[in-house]
């Protein structure tokens, strides 16, 4: 893991020219250009506030703005992973053509979504201060979490892209995963909606996307310090599996120039 | 002390693919379960594909080696190995220096992104800093030639265009070790003189190049070292006329003989060509060096049509030859024989007992051939064996000449009294 570490750093100029390249290459050539930014996830936002203010009707107040906080770190978690699986599956020129540490590229993807997703703060907050929600000193913890969402979503895209190299169908049987986990992790609705008991204690337990959102929502929606223990044990064990997935990425990064 | 360690050491050095990973079959999730309902506990018998069997192989710092062998002999797999793309089955590589990789041109080139912005990617990822680029940038923009177009987006070049920006940026790459895999003639005339005055540069700054070609005449005029890979195993390192030659016969006897040219790798044992007997060594007559020189014995760097030159070839001779015959041939790079004369057709005297060493010079008073690249052979043949020796060489002319040679000519303009025939002065204008 620190070698894993130690090279992306020593490449960090490569890492933020990808980063950079990605971020252009996403809006050129567009009409719009570097305004979907913050289309992609208004229309995703519309979307949802007239199902579930309109159609379904919920009980939260300022539902669009609640829904918002939880939905952009989880399009930052879910598309990292959905590009990341075929991070490194994808870029046959460059893995058999130069050499340099594989584990560029899904850092690169998710380095690229944590910058859309920085950038499309300031919508959110837009959207907080129409509905007269403004940050409160709180956000000193919002760092924390990003901090702690980042290690876990780059331990999850470093296997995922170290095994869809191996077994390509992954990357779509991701996306269908994906879908399931959206629908148990408390975006949409918030936890003391669920009305089991059990159910309630499985999605805040068993799924640590949870606890980074309800964090989240504490910061931006309720006003308060996101609690500490379930935050610190996240941070234990993503870092356990970020050290896992170096070792699986690293035992199988050989092979990659070999297999794709 | 630096001076003596070879820049790239290789030992014993094993490169083995998975069959499957060839075929280019993926296991996919639906593969495993299958195979798992099926009952069958282990993979099908994936097999092992050996590329190299066992590469021992030094090259020296600062020269330039070129890598010669049949497709699919393992080229480019060294290359990759030598680059760090592949890691070794078993053997060990030692690499004293920093490595640039020209395997591909473009790694990396994002057709909607100008050249200018494509530079910058593509330099850090042949491993310049940010820093670095920006400073050859200009440079990089000038050699490529490109003009005002490096500010358009690269989808807009034309190929020409693309494969001299990408080679602009891989040739300022600083490295030690220059790693290059058939990409030196990219671009018109003008553009591949130029990567040519560049790769010479870089030998002059004392850089240690490595070069895959098939183009063997590249191979005689730049390389200070020739490696043949065949069947796995380097077959033969050394002057690279000598290894070419030896090449050039192996494949013309394999031909003969009907030898199935089936992919190396694939095939029992490596495939290897056959074994050539009866190349120099053994010759009672052995030519050990060949020049075209001027009619003082001077280099003569620039030849013109109307240079004269001698060809001179050293010789030593065992014992005693008494029908040796000598044999000289101009050819063209493709290695279309032009002109073949031997003191045997034009029964030329020679001395009852040749010299222990000594020299044969054919002296021609006036070269004749137009610009281009030729190869001069030079053969001595006895009845114990034969010794070749060749040597390439440039013509240049600044008249735009068609053909190959140059009769000895002039041109006569003048007032002749001519009878013109009048039925058909008027029908060729109906």
């Amino acid at each position: 893991m620190i070698r894993l570490v130690r090279e992306l750093y020593q490449y960090r100029g490569l890492l933020l020219s990808l980063v950079q390249r990605e971020l252009k290459a996403r809006y050129r050539g567009s009409f719009l250009g570097f305004l979907w930014t913050f289309l992609n996830p208004t229309l995703h936002m519309l979307v949802y506030a007239l199902l579930f203010t309109v159609v379904m009707r919920q009980n939260t107040p300022n539902y669009a703005y609640f829904m918002f906080v939880g939905l952009l770190p989880w399009i930052w978690f879910s598309s990292s992973l959905s590009a990341g699986a075929s991070a490194i599956s994808d870029r046959r020129d460059l893995m058999t053509k130069v050499r340099f540490p594989a584990q560029v590229l899904p850092t690169t993807v998710v380095v690229t979504n944590l910058c859309n997703y920085m950038l499309s703060l300031p919508l959110m907050l837009v959207l907080g201060a129409f509905y007269g929600q403004l940050p409160t000193w709180h956000v000193i913890a919002f760092p924390l979490v990003v901090a702690i969402q980042l290690v876990f979503t780059l331990a999850i895209v470093y296997i995922l892209a170290a095994i869809n190299v191996a077994f390509r169908d992954l990357q779509h049987i991701v996306n269908n995963v994906l879908t399931l986990w959206f629908f148990t992790t408390p975006v949409l609705y918030q936890t003391s909606t669920i009305q089991d008991e059990r159910m309630r204690l499985a999605v805040l337990t068993l799924n640590p996307m949870s606890s980074l959102l309800v964090s989240y929502q504490a910061i931006f929606y309720e006003h308060r310090l996101p609690d500490a223990g379930p935050l610190a044990g996240l941070a234990v064990f993503s870092l356990v599996l970020l050290w896992g997935a170096s070792t699986i990425f690293e035992s199988r990064r050989e092979e990659f120039a070999e297999s794709i | 002390m630096q001076e003596s360690i070879d820049a790239i050491v290789l030992r014993d050095v094993v490169k083995s693919f998975r069959k499957r990973t060839i075929r280019g079959e993926y296991t996919t999730f639906k593969s495993e379960l299958l195979r798992w309902l099926r009952g069958e506990r282990k993979p099908r018998e994936a097999g092992l594909i050996t590329a190299l069997r066992g590469i021992n192989l030094n090259i020296p710092r600062g020269k330039t080696v070129a890598i010669i062998g049949r497709n699919g002999s393992g080229k480019s797999t060294l290359l990759k190995l030598i680059t760090g793309i592949y890691a070794p089955t078993s053997g060990v590589m030692e690499i004293n220096g920093r490595i640039s990789a020209l395997l591909d041109l473009g790694a990396g080139f994002h057709p909607d992104f100008s050249g200018r912005e494509n530079i910058l990617i593509n330099g850090i990822i042949l491993g310049m800093s940010r820093a670095e680029v920006r400073a050859r940038m200009d440079e990089i923009i000038a050699f490529s030639e490109l003009g005002e177009f490096i500010d358009e987006p690269v989808r807009t070049y034309s190929s020409g265009m693309y494969m001299r920006l990408a080679f602009a940026v891989a040739t300022h790459v600083d490295p030690d070790i220059l790693i290059v895999d058939e990409i030196l003639a990219v671009g018109d005339e003008h553009f591949s003189k130029k990567s040519l005055a560049k790769m010479k540069e870089f030998k002059r700054q004392g850089k240690t190049i490595v070069l895959v070609t098939h183009d063997l005449n590249t191979v005689e005029q730049w390389c200070d070292l020739a490696a043949w890979i065949d069947g796995g195993y380097i077959r033969r390192v050394g002057r690279p006329s000598d290894v070419v030659t030896e090449y050039k016969q192996a494949i013309a006897l394999a031909e003969a003989q009907d030898v199935a040219f089936t992919p190396p790798a694939l095939t029992e044992g490596g495939g290897a060509l056959p074994e050539v007997f009866g190349v120099g060594g053994e010759a009672p007559v052995r030519i050990s060096g060949l020049r075209l020189t001027d009619t003082a014995g001077g280099e003569c760097p620039h030849l013109s049509p109307e240079t004269a030159v001698e060809v001179r070839a050293d010789f030593s001779a065992q014992g005693r030859c008494e029908d040796v015959e000598f044999e000289v041939a101009l050819q063209a790079a493709d290695g279309k024989t032009l002109y073949e004369t031997s003191t045997r057709v034009e029964s030329v005297a020679l001395p009852d007992e040749l010299p222990a060493s000594g020299r044969m010079r054919l002296v021609l008073e006036r070269l004749g051939l137009l610009a281009g690249s030729y190869v001069l052979q030079v053969t001595a043949r006895t009845r114990g064996g034969e010794s070749t020796e060749r040597c390439p060489f440039v013509v240049n002319s600044s008249v735009a000449e068609r053909g190959v040679f140059r009769p000895v000519h002039h041109w006569v303009v003048e007032s002749v009294p001519v009878p013109v025939a009048p039925a058909l002065v008027g029908n060729s204008h109906p």
